[in-house]
């Protein structure tokens, strides 16, 4: 929560010699975070983010209790003067109003009623601190309510008296469907369930804790105000709040559960102000319906607890002189201590935990010891891929391919039949969790168009597949994609990348969805299938895909280790010529299966002619020009039956 | 047999002095310092030398060479360029081709390597994650007001009966009580590094994103092992002289909970227009929360922990002094965006 605090209003309630920057740091490093400090036409303001859990530092009386506890800490004097205090008789009947509160929705209910009222422009002064809060004074009235607020960080709100019809309020939960106009004059059907007040009539006029109806609303006219200050359940705020997407500066603090003792204190000041601004006439007797204040809650802990959590020691005193100061009592047991909790931290302190943080901010976090833990060093993960991928990532690289990173939230068109949908997208174009990275890297290379060179680009990421009462399996899987690319070349980067995981595989081919009739090739090793090359259809461009872990398993990370072999291999090339659709990847596995032939090689591709080289080789002795004959020989009759190849 | 050393010697020197071409150095060269050259002729001599007198022999032979070698490069090089061999070293190599890893990988790399250094484990949790680890074990039961800062895509698929709904998971957070249910006996350290996905869109946020969460747990360890262990990666990731520094935050999982700012790069911690007042925020830390402890059936009363997740691109960013004006060009696939960074 983002608020605007002036300093003159600050100082009102802060007793100290600090300058506003040196408030700023103390603020910053020992509590809310002062964003910036502005220097504006009402003289210095604040602007401070507040954390969601202290509600309590919302307004200025809450920030300058902060501030006089921290700037002690700093060497800065500091105290906090109280909030006027006006008497007032609170009672649970006035003759004024008949209400009926279900309690469940507000554990607080209170008001009382100022007449003759005079609607006038208000003060200066206090025109000046609304506009500084950035908000735009209106009359009186309104400011007041939203002077209350700004001040103490507790809603208070205004009904024209006269228009409660037969002066009766029941404050009950809305049936859904009932409808409601709010002072800013929109129209809401309420989805029931939320905090309502119904007048004599049976007519709603009043949204709770969110914002007052446009049917009872103060205007000019108005003579007798009822000054409405309440508690109400968070949940229910919170909910209604959403469902309508009506969010108010009363709804924010109310979802966050307030101190019913503020409640007190709005009906406090409320008096006092209208009073004093609107010549108005308070009753002797505020109503105050609140028939079950929560119980004062207590902690405890040691001062053991509190020295391991902050890695240093500290002393009773110490402790005392931290947490007094922010309204906490403590009662001291040698090492023990119970500390009593005020009533405005009562929802966000409950744990030793909690007690150790208020010290250790006060403390100041950037004032202890900064050191590496000692200790066992855990045992490192089993199966760890991580080290597997990046080799693959840089052997790709080397290889010029060129990383990129798409959105695994994809449109309808990008993913497989059965992935799985998010219930509230961003858009169309990120509906489903992508089962395929294909589609994602086709558009990538349709990015680069421009681009007439060859390229290559590659992704590794998961794929999510969905599984029946589980979540999906998460597939990490490596895809790319070559355009303006010879498909030899693009096949060659891919077999020296399986060559480089000294991974055993083969090709297969297998015509499948997507891909060009007789231009895709499965890659396998043993039994499993690793992944699968090939062009895709209507396109020019080569695509890849693997999933990681196939390949992680395929992958031998050592080498075998083979001794060299003692004798010289003999090497020739031999042109071979083919019929057309000659397999030549068949021919070449025919060839390498052969006894003591230990590499073949394609060099040269011409017409229907293909140079192959052949290596020769017998690992007990030195072929003879005779022996490597014979076996020449017998290779080309096979190669001359099988393919019908022929040698010039 | 010295003499002849020298002599030999000589004999090239001025040979050498005379020569008019690379032809002819060539020449010379073979004739003295070839296989068959004078000096190795010489040297065959070596039999013949006494064994006392052996060494200064080979010194001599050894210095007749290398004075003949640097001399002959010598004359090579006085020669005017016609008289040269010719060629020509400013020729354009031939490049192969070198392709590029993604920032987003660079950055993850050098964050896990950091972290692997002071002993921490990589993990990688589920992007696709139950409301249980990524909300309600982290001490935000369903309905929780907190869980709205985290803008969540929830997953269109039934309710799981022990884990709630599934969603994607907004932050590495979700790592944390599964890392306790997998080690079950600390000491954890952990570093969590994952896409992470949250209902955003603009020039400084993507609905993907990755984020990396630190996680350690141990008998005793404390707010001073927090700072020790940011400082590290100050100090490591970002350079020797910056440091951390430690402000009040609010995060149900952690508590006490804190907001991380570093030392400012450009001016040292002087304060300038980069800056608030000499620091950067670097993202949220804390004491891992008890009832989370308690989740990842890890006894709060004998260990404690802390934990810090913090956006991937946006502290790579930071190191870098990259000024990406949207941060949703690192997600471009274009080549001329891949290949700046």
């Amino acid at each position: 929560m983002d608020l605007l605090i002036p300093d003159n209003w600050l100082k009102e309630y802060l007793k100290t010699s600090a300058t506003p920057k040196k408030i700023a740091e103390a603020l910053s490093l020992h509590g809310p975070s002062v964003e910036r400090v502005n220097q504006t036409k009402f003289g210095t303001v604040y602007a401070i983010e507040v954390t969601s859990n202290r509600v309590d530092t919302v307004g200025v009386y809450g920030i300058a209790r902060e501030a006089a506890a921290i700037l002690p800490r700093m060497g800065i004097k500091a105290s906090l003067k109280p909030l006027p205090d006006t008497k007032v008789s609170f009672t649970k009947r006035v003759d004024y109003l008949t209400v009926s509160v279900d309690h469940k929705l507000c554990p607080r209910f209170a008001a009382i009623l100022i007449k003759n009222v005079k609607i006038a422009q208000s003060p200066k002064w206090m025109c000046e601190r609304i506009e500084a809060v950035g908000l735009r004074p209106i009359n009186n009235i309104v400011d007041i309510s939203n002077y209350i607020m700004h001040e103490i960080g507790q809603p208070v709100h205004t009904f024209d008296y006269d228009k409660i019809a037969k002066h009766t309020m029941i404050l009950r939960a809305s049936k859904k469907g009932e409808i409601l106009t709010t002072l800013d004059e929109k129209s809401h059907t309420l989805p029931g369930g939320d905090i309502i007040i119904e007048d004599g009539d049976g007519r709603i006029i009043d949204l709770a804790g969110i914002m007052g109806g446009l049917n009872s609303a103060v205007d000019t006219q108005t003579k007798n105000v009822l000054l409405f200050v309440q508690t109400y359940d968070p949940v229910s705020i919170r909910r209604t709040s959403m469902t309508l997407a009506h969010k108010t500066e009363a709804s924010i603090l109310f979802e966050k559960g307030l101190d019913t003792n503020l409640v007190t204190e709005g009906i406090k000041r409320g008096i006092e102000l209208f009073t004093k601004i609107t010549q108005g006439q308070v009753d002797a007797h505020a109503l105050d319906l609140y028939p079950n204040p929560p119980k004062e809650k207590t902690v405890s802990t040691n001062l053991d607890f509190i020295e391991r959590g902050l890695g240093v020691s500290l002393t009773s005193t110490q402790v005392s002189q931290f947490l007094t100061p922010l309204g906490f009592t403590l009662t001291w047991n040698k090492r023990n201590f119970q500390v009593k909790v005020p009533s405005w931290r009562n929802k966000d302190i409950s744990l030793p935990e909690d007690i150790l943080e208020e010290i250790a901010r006060v403390y100041g976090y950037y004032k202890l010891p900064s050191i590496l833990m000692s200790g066992d060093i855990p045992e490192a993960i089993p199966d760890s891929p991580f080290k597997f991928e990046n080799e693959i990532k840089l052997t790709l690289k080397s290889l010029g391919a060129y990383e990129i990173y798409t959105n695994s939230l994809v449109s309808e068109k990008k993913t497989g039949v059965s992935s799985l949908k998010l219930k509230n997208p961003l858009g169309k174009d990120g509906e489903y969790l992508r089962t395929t990275l294909r589609p994602s890297l086709i558009e990538a290379v349709k990015t680069n168009s421009f681009e007439k060179e060859p390229f290559h680009l590659f992704e590794m990421a998961n794929v999510y597949l969905p599984r029946r009462g589980d979540l999906p399996d998460e597939k990490m899987t490596l895809a790319g994609i070559f355009a303006n690319t010879d498909y030899r070349e693009a096949k060659g980067i891919i077999e020296t990348l399986l060559d480089s995981l000294h991974s055993k595989y083969f090709f297969e081919t297998e015509d499948s969805q997507f891909f060009k009739p007789s231009h895709r090739l499965k890659i396998i090793s043993g039994q499993v299938v690793l992944g699968q090359f090939g062009q895709i259809e209507n396109t020019n461009y080569i695509y890849y895909e693997f999933y990681l872990m196939a390949l992680n398993k395929a992958a031998s990370h050592v080498g075998v280790f083979t001794p060299i072999p003692q004798y010289p291999p003999q090497i020739e090339d031999i042109t071979i010529t083919f019929p057309e659709r000659t397999v030549i990847g068949g021919v070449i596995k025919l060839l390498e299966e052969q006894t003591f032939i230990t590499k073949v090689e394609l060099r040269d591709i011409y017409n229907d002619s293909y140079t192959f080289r052949i290596n020769y080789q017998n690992p007990s002795k030195t072929l003879t020009d005779p022996e490597v004959e014979k076996i020449r020989k017998n290779l080309l009759k096979l190669v001359q039956d099988k393919f019908g190849g022929t040698c010039a | 047999m010295q003499e002849n050393i020298q002599n030999a010697k000589n004999e090239a020197l001025a040979q050498i002095m005379e020569a008019k071409g690379a032809t002819e150095i060539e020449e010379i060269r073979v004739a003295y310092l070839g296989r068959n050259g004078k000096i190795n002729e010489l040297l065959k001599n070596i039999k013949d030398v006494p064994p006392e007198e052996r060494k200064m022999f080979g010194i001599s032979i050894n210095e007749s060479k290398n004075t003949i070698t640097n001399a002959l490069a010598e004359k090579k090089n006085s020669f005017k360029e016609n008289a040269r061999e010719w060629f020509d070293p400013t020729i354009p190599g031939i490049k192969p081709k070198i392709g590029h890893l993604h920032l987003i990988t660079q950055a993850i790399d050098e964050i896990a390597r950091t972290f692997e250094n002071i002993g921490f484990v990589r993990a990688r949790y589920p992007e696709v994650e139950w409301d249980f680890f990524a909300f309600e074990a982290l001490n935000m039961p369903p309905s929780h007001a907190a869980r709205d800062e985290w803008e969540t895509f929830f997953v269109d698929s039934p309710k799981n009966p022990k884990y709630g709904q599934a969603v994607l998971t907004p932050h590495t957070s979700n790592g944390q009580v599964r890392e306790m249910l997998r080690v079950k006996t600390p000491p954890i350290r952990m570093v969590n590094i994952s896409k992470c996905y949250r209902r955003q869109a603009d020039v400084s946020h993507v609905p993907m994103f990755h984020q990396f969460e630190g996680l350690v747990i141990d008998h005793d360890i404390s707010i001073i092992h927090l700072k020790g262990t940011l400082d590290y990666f100050a100090r490591s990731f970002f350079g020797p002289k910056r440091v951390t520094r430690l402000r009040p935050y609010h995060f149900q999982f952690t508590e006490p909970s804190f907001e991380v700012d570093i030392s400012c790069g450009v001016c040292s911690g002087k304060g300038c227009k980069f800056c608030k007042e000499g620091w950067v925020e670097l993202g949220g830390a804390g004491m891992v929360h008890p009832n989370v402890l308690k989740y990842g059936k890890i006894d709060p009363t004998k260990y404690s922990g802390f934990a810090f997740g913090w956006g991937v691109e946006r502290t790579y960013l930071m190191k870098e002094g990259l000024n990406i004006p949207d941060i949703r060009l690192l997600y471009s696939s274009d080549l001329r965006y891949l290949k700046q960074f």
